[in-house]
């Protein structure tokens, strides 16, 4: 299944990859890093947009409202976004008890981030999880409403967000001001400014579901 | 529709269902699809479900991405049907259908209108195969409605004159004349001409008085004449 065995099999293969690499090759005194927990983020986005793309028809074929559908789906993904979290913190509290798997590998214990008690990283786990989703599900929407030239004009209608943002802060003289917060900030806050980022995500997606079309 | 504005409206919503061409489905088998739209309607009827399974010959347990497009449409209306749904929509969905699975569609639609009667509305190309099925008619013809009418109106209400050529200018003399065909095969002096009047009475007494042959044109191609008369208002307006 497309929500369940995919995002788990490609992370184990992931990490299996790494647990070769990291058996084989001589480690460094502070232990392998690797970022191959990236891959079940990046799958759920994918699944977020397959959400929209493909089950979307069928529901709206059998009398689904959008708007229901689209709560429907928000709701299964916090449900996701809970268990699979509760599944990467397992993992986490497996992999220091293990000392890295034997091989100092840090998999699920992210620097840092996820590193932490195992309450938080269950909710940093949870909000970026659910994060990447809506994400995902948002641009789904924008491919359906507005096929391709919409999707890349989505993207650029991003870069351009980020652009005008770095040239206030710029203009603005306030890169101290970010390099501060950056510096300063704790997991708890910066897991808060992700569910916000979330939460507008979800309400985004909302909008463009509004008038999509099958 | 049923009182209330059907946008985004789930009681409403929830009483209908739309079977459409090139429906595309999730990653479900056929077995699973079924299942699941039959947990959105209560009036489901899983016996009828199951037959039409057979009578289409859908193999539940394959994917639906793997399916033909005849079978992937017969999916599609066996949801459909089986959902029982007040207002159920077919947008052609039996385009891809091989004729002999259309006329099990239509055969199933009557029988199933006759035991659980909803209103159904379908669109299509092939009219003379469903001519008989339908009670109103709208047409369509570049974005304007047509021709709005019960189907009993339009039946009937045309006919083609065969016989010899005198003949049959004489008997369509002051009738609104839709085509004359022409016959390149035919020796002697023959036409044979449509025109919109029905086959009354005193029509067919004329018709045999004059030794003519007639025809009635059937609901496809009175819709067409239909549709060709419209486009002449539009040209000479």
């Amino acid at each position: 299944m497309t929500y369940v065995a995919m995002p788990w099999g490609i992370m184990t293969f992931s990490f299996l990859v790494n647990v070769v690499i990291s058996a084989s090759t001589p480690t460094g005194p502070n232990g392998i890093y690797t970022g191959g927990l990236a891959t079940i983020y990046c799958f759920l986005l994918v699944c977020g947009t397959l959400s929209m793309t493909r089950s979307l028809p069928f529901g709206l074929m059998l009398g689904v409202s959008r708007r229901n559908y689209y709560l429907g789906t928000a709701l299964l993904v916090v449900v996701l976004g809970v268990v699979y979290g509760l599944g990467l913190t397992l993992l986490q509290l497996v992999e220091r008890a293990t000392g890295g798997w034997n091989l100092s590998l840090h998999f699920f214990r992210v620097p840092w981030i996820m590193d932490g008690p195992w309450y938080q990283t269950w909710l940093t786990s949870f909000v970026i999880l659910v994060l990447f989703f809506l994400y995902g599900m948002w641009y789904g929407l924008v491919y359906r409403r507005w096929s391709l030239l919409g999707l890349v004009a989505f993207i650029a209608a991003q870069v351009v967000v980020a652009l005008v943002v770095v040239v206030v802060v710029s203009m603005t003289h306030n890169w101290h001001a970010v390099g501060q917060f950056f510096a300063t900030v704790t997991v708890p806050t910066l897991t808060a400014v992700l569910a916000g980022i979330a939460v507008v995500l979800g309400l985004g997606g909302f909008t463009t579901l509004r008038r999509v079309t099958v | 529709m049923f009182g209330q504005v059907p946008a985004e409206n789930d009681t409403v919503l929830r009483r209908m269902v739309f079977v459409r061409e090139e429906q595309s489905y999730p990653d479900f088998r056929v077995g699973h699809a079924i299942r699941v739209a039959s947990w959105f309607y209560p009036n489901w009827n899983e016996e009828l479900a199951q037959q039409l399974l057979a009578d289409f010959d859908l193999p539940l347990g394959r994917r639906i991405k793997r399916l033909s497009r005849g079978m992937r449409s017969a999916v599609g209306i066996v949801i459909g049907l089986a959902a029982r749904a007040e207002l159920t929509l077919f947008d052609e969905p039996y385009a891809d259908l091989d004729a002999v699975a259309r006329q099990l569609f239509y055969d199933r639609l009557l029988a199933e209108f006759a035991e659980y009667p909803r209103t159904v509305v379908l669109s299509t190309h092939l009219i003379d195969e469903v001519a008989d099925l339908l009670e109103h008619v709208v047409m369509f013809d570049h974005g304007r409605v047509v021709l709005d009418a019960p189907a009993d109106d339009v039946r009937g209400t045309g006919m083609t004159v065969s016989g010899p050529a005198t003949s049959v200018e004489e008997f369509v003399a002051g009738c609104t004349v839709w085509h004359r065909h022409r016959h390149r095969h035919r020796l002697g002096s023959r036409a044979s001409v449509s025109i919109a009047d029905s086959l009354d009475f005193a029509t067919q007494a004329r018709v045999r008085a004059m030794h003519l042959s007639v025809e009635t044109l059937s609901l496809q191609q009175l819709l067409v004449h239909a549709a060709g008369i419209s486009a002449d208002e539009k040209v000479s307006a």
